[in-house]
């Protein structure tokens, strides 16, 4: 991000520039120490508490403070009842009517009914009673108030995300409250702060789609979504959508046709498919990827796709095959109508190695299937592999070892 | 407080249009004295904007036939439909129609100036969507004849992907252009086309790259080419502008247009910085006549011009810097046909945006290829007519409405050429089960362009020619607004580090630009 190749500030530093800086490291050290004071004698109250917010802001990498901050937060809990004090009123960010995250612009999939009521329970109680501490309905007001704390620890960690983004402590830190959501809050409250942690994942992904660690959040989320702790029900048929829009945004999005196959399995169950069903989804998907190779032959992630889908099609019907009742004979009909398909690419595309690359690839997957049918231009791929890519020769020649055994 | 007669004038610019307004933004902080005037009593000369009181009276001064006068407007004549039930034109205020609106490529050298001039802050961009073209209605004896209908152009990988209704091959051999286009200024694309240069980018795309018809009218549509001639070597630096520009401030478009009226708006950006600069600014007042003669210049040779102005007070000055006269009749000149229509719809179909996450268009231009439309005593259009639509999110009209931007080279039946292009684009909008939209108020005129396209420098007088008649910005009017600076600044001391169109912001004012 940010940070990459900027080469270090060697200049010398003036004299009022050391001096501001000596400052700073004064300030910073007084605050540690003071912390670190608290910790030792076991003091997490409102105090630690705010200071953790200054040091966290200037140093968010020091994970002990982050642990510092937690006990804070939990004791925090634990004192309510009596006190009715809760470290967010102390803290230095939002008011206490719900400040949205901000996440939510992106299409959210479908919570539980329940949850805009207990927003309207939120902010006037329906009786008129408000935030202040009723001795009479403690149960209510205290998860209400557990949910400010979540809601104010994770907007804390957000300008600090901006800033650090890589900054592990701050995502662990981040979880950490998603998890107390769970474990503190009824289940349709917490899914919704679930919710809008997807509606942060689809920013970051608006912003950088092929953020391989953005996905495998995005995965966790969902997981965590789907589980019986929240809503309970699955995402599988949002998040193939979600997937079919990533990639009509651009057909190169790797991670989005990776997730899109990792899904594949999970909704044909779900959709409970007929036999039938589950061959015209896999007819839809070879069309699909078969449209996109049409426009972008030179683009490798297509390729993976287009080899997901024949890998499907050869290896012993499993539970994540597509169509496992296909007879051996439909496949190798598939298979080669794909050598065709592919084959047609070349009176437009003479130049692209993954094309050659694939024919082989198909013509040594429709062998395993015990089709010995040799293509004819089978000798003319691999010199075109050999001119193309010189450099991988050692690779091409163990193609040819293995098509000489068909 | 010295009089006008009696300051020292650096520069005098006549005019507000977009190149002078360029220029007093660009002088805002050179401490020069500056005498801006125009003789129109509003800014932005041929690029203004107007609300509806504002354009019947300039269609009234511009009303004569073109021959007559050496005006860049002639032949105004605008027309009210009787009304309709409620849905009726609005109080004029809640108008602001542009004389010659301009969509402005993302990459343009326009943009990255008044960013580094600090000026962008001012001005309000609205994105500009998809680009169309028409599709006549077909009327065979066989089958029912169907709608006329709009159909997206292509320009991205992605759109063309989506598409349902190019075939297989044909994609394909859209896509090899596409890709020529994005790298056709480096080797080995260059040996294709650099010795054809001149030749007529249609048959380019014909023989090269084997585009059917339709195709062809597509990419062509992307050049904006107001002849539907365009050399290969214009159109391909066209098509390539328009797919670098894809993307730049955010998904899904390549251009944008300035909110409240387009260039009047940046017109006025200018002259706002030029004032703030110390700039005099008067309206309603112009140059009558330009003395340089040796004896003037003798007797101060420090401001050799003397410049009389309509209200009748003479000054003296360093710098003139005034819109060349226009010369009819050349061969270049170029000459449009222009009919400006306020529609009772706000034709959303047209406004979609591109993907999520991606702006809504304020902004969508349709092509009319050649042919494709005809007087009723079947003569086809000669030249492409081209379709500006503006949604009320540009401030031009009010909601629920839309203003529709006609444009086609002048013929003896352009006029009528562009009234039939009116009713078959709202025929193709309209869905077979609604109502079509009506016509509010319609606003036609002709507009020429002088034959000169180069800043012409005559000791202390500089020409600027006329902004070129292009519906995309032209950055070569960037290098004229550079010459005539030049021109001005010449006999400053010369310093390295002045600095053109860079400037801090004035009252140290945090930098919070954020194109995402």
């Amino acid at each position: 991000m940010a940070r990459h190749g900027i080469a270090r500030d060697t200049r010398l530093r003036t004299e009022e520039e050391r001096e501001f800086e000596l400052g700073v490291i004064s300030r910073y050290r007084s605050l540690e120490d003071q912390v670190r004071q608290k910790a030792k004698q076991k003091d997490y109250g409102q105090d630690t508490f705010q200071l953790t917010s200054k040091l966290l802001q200037r140093n968010p990498e020091y994970y002990t403070v982050w642990n510092i901050r937690r006990r804070c937060v939990i004791s925090g809990f634990a004192s309510r009842p009596s006190d009715g004090s809760c470290p967010s009123k102390a803290s230095s960010s939002s008011s206490p009517t719900a400040t949205p995250l901000p996440s939510s612009d992106a299409p959210l999939p479908e919570s539980s009914a329940e949850t805009p009521q207990s927003r309207d329970s939120q902010t006037a109680g329906r009786s008129g009673t408000t935030h202040d501490v009723d001795g009479g309905k403690p149960s209510r007001q205290s998860w209400e108030d557990d949910l400010e704390v979540f809601k104010s620890e994770l907007h804390f960690t957000v300008p600090l995300l901006l800033q650090f983004p890589k900054c592990y402590w701050i995502w662990n830190y981040r979880l950490w409250t998603l998890n107390q959501a769970i474990e503190r809050l009824p289940a349709r409250v917490a899914t919704k702060v679930w919710e809008e942690e997807l509606g942060l994942v689809n920013k970051m992904l608006h912003k950088d789609p092929r953020n391989f660690h953005a996905w495998g959040y995005r995965r966790y989320v969902v997981d965590r979504l789907e589980s019986s702790e929240l809503a309970g029900k699955s995402l599988a048929e949002p998040e193939l959508e979600y997937t079919a829009q990533m990639v009509r945004k651009d057909l190169s999005n790797f991670s989005a046709w990776h997730h899109r196959s990792q899904l594949i399995p999970r909704v044909l169950r779900e959709r409970e498919a007929s036999d039938d069903d589950r061959r015209k989804f896999l007819e839809s998907e070879l069309a699909l990827i078969r449209e996109a190779l049409n426009v972008g032959p030179e683009d490798q992630s297509l390729w993976f796709y287009h080899q997901f889908l024949i890998s499907n099609l050869v290896e012993s019907p499993g539970p994540q095959t597509i169509a496992p009742t296909l007879t051996e004979d439909e496949r190798k009909t598939y298979i080669r109508q794909e050598i065709d398909e592919i084959e047609d690419l070349l009176e437009d595309y003479g130049d692209i190695k993954w094309i050659y690359e694939a024919l082989i690839q198909c013509t040594l997957a429709v062998s395993q299937l015990g089709d010995r049918v040799v293509p004819k231009d089978l000798t003319s791929w691999l010199r075109k592999l050999r001119d193309l890519d010189p450099q991988r020769s050692g690779r091409w020649a163990d193609l040819e070892s293995q098509l000489a055994a068909i | 407080m010295e009089s006008l007669s009696d300051t020292n004038w650096d520069v005098v610019i006549s005019g507000t249009g977009l190149q002078q307004s360029l220029l007093a933004l660009a002088l805002s902080r050179s401490g020069k004295n500056v005498l801006h005037v125009d003789p129109n009593d509003f800014y932005g000369a041929a690029e203004a904007a107007f609300s509806l009181q504002e354009a019947d009276e300039w269609a009234g001064k511009n009303r004569d036939e073109p021959t007559l006068t050496p005006s860049i407007f002639a032949a105004a004549e605008v027309t009210k439909p009787a009304t309709v039930g409620e849905r009726g034109l609005s109080f004029p205020r809640a108008y602001s129609l542009a004389l010659a609106p301009q969509i402005i490529h993302t990459k343009s050298e326009l943009l990255s100036q008044l960013v580094s001039s600090k000026a962008f802050r001012q001005v309000e961009f609205l994105a500009v969507g998809s680009f169309y073209i028409f599709q006549p209605s077909s009327s065979s004896s066989s089958e029912a004849s169907t709608q006329p209908s709009l159909s997206r152009i292509p320009s991205t990988r992605e759109d063309v992907f989506a598409s349902t209704a190019i075939p297989t091959r044909a994609k394909r051999s859209l896509m090899k252009f596409l890709k020529f286009v994005l790298e056709y200024d480096a080797e080995p694309q260059t040996e294709a086309w650099k010795a054809r240069a001149g030749e007529p980018l249609v048959e380019f795309l014909a023989s090269e790259f084997k585009l059917d018809e339709r195709l062809r009218a597509d990419v062509m549509t992307l050049t904006l080419s107001l002849d539907g001639a365009i050399s290969v070597g214009a159109g391909l630096a066209a098509i390539h502008r328009h797919m670098t520009s894809m993307g730049l401030f955010g998904a899904g478009f390549a251009a944008v247009y300035p909110k409240w009226g387009g260039l009047s708006e940046v017109a006025q950006v200018g002259c706002r910085a030029g004032a703030v600069g110390g700039a005099v600014y008067m309206l309603g007042t112009g140059v009558t006549d330009v003395q340089k003669t040796e004896e003037e210049r003798n007797l101060d040779p420090e401001l050799p011009l003397g410049i009389s102005l309509s209200n009748g007070i003479s000054i003296r000055a360093k710098t003139l810097v005034q819109p060349a006269q226009l010369q009819t009749g050349g061969g270049d000149a170029v000459s449009l046909s222009r009919l400006t229509a306020i529609v009772s719809s706000d034709m959303s179909s047209v406004f979609e945006a591109m993907m999520d996450g991606a702006p809504t268009p304020a902004v969508a231009v349709v092509a009319f290829p050649p042919g494709c439309i005809s007087t009723d005593g079947q003569e086809s259009s000669k030249f492409p007519i081209y379709a500006m639509l503006h949604s009320s999110d540009t401030g031009e009209c009010p909601t629920g409405q839309c203003v529709v931007y006609l444009s086609t080279l002048s013929t003896p039946t352009s006029k009528t050429i562009l009234e039939k292009a009116l009713s078959s684009l709202l025929a193709a909008v309209t869905d077979s089960d609604s109502e079509r939209p009506t016509v509010l108020y319609k606003l036609s005129y002709e507009q020429t362009s002088g034959s000169s396209t180069s800043v012409n420098v005559d000791g202390a007088v500089v020409d600027l020619p006329p902004l070129p008649l292009d519906l995309a910005f032209n950055d070569a009017v960037m290098g004229q607004v550079r010459a005539a600076w030049d021109a001005v600044t010449k006999c400053d001391e010369p310093d390295g580090s002045v600095q053109y169109m860079k400037f801090e912001d004035r009252e140290g004012a945090v930098d919070d630009d954020n194109f995402d």
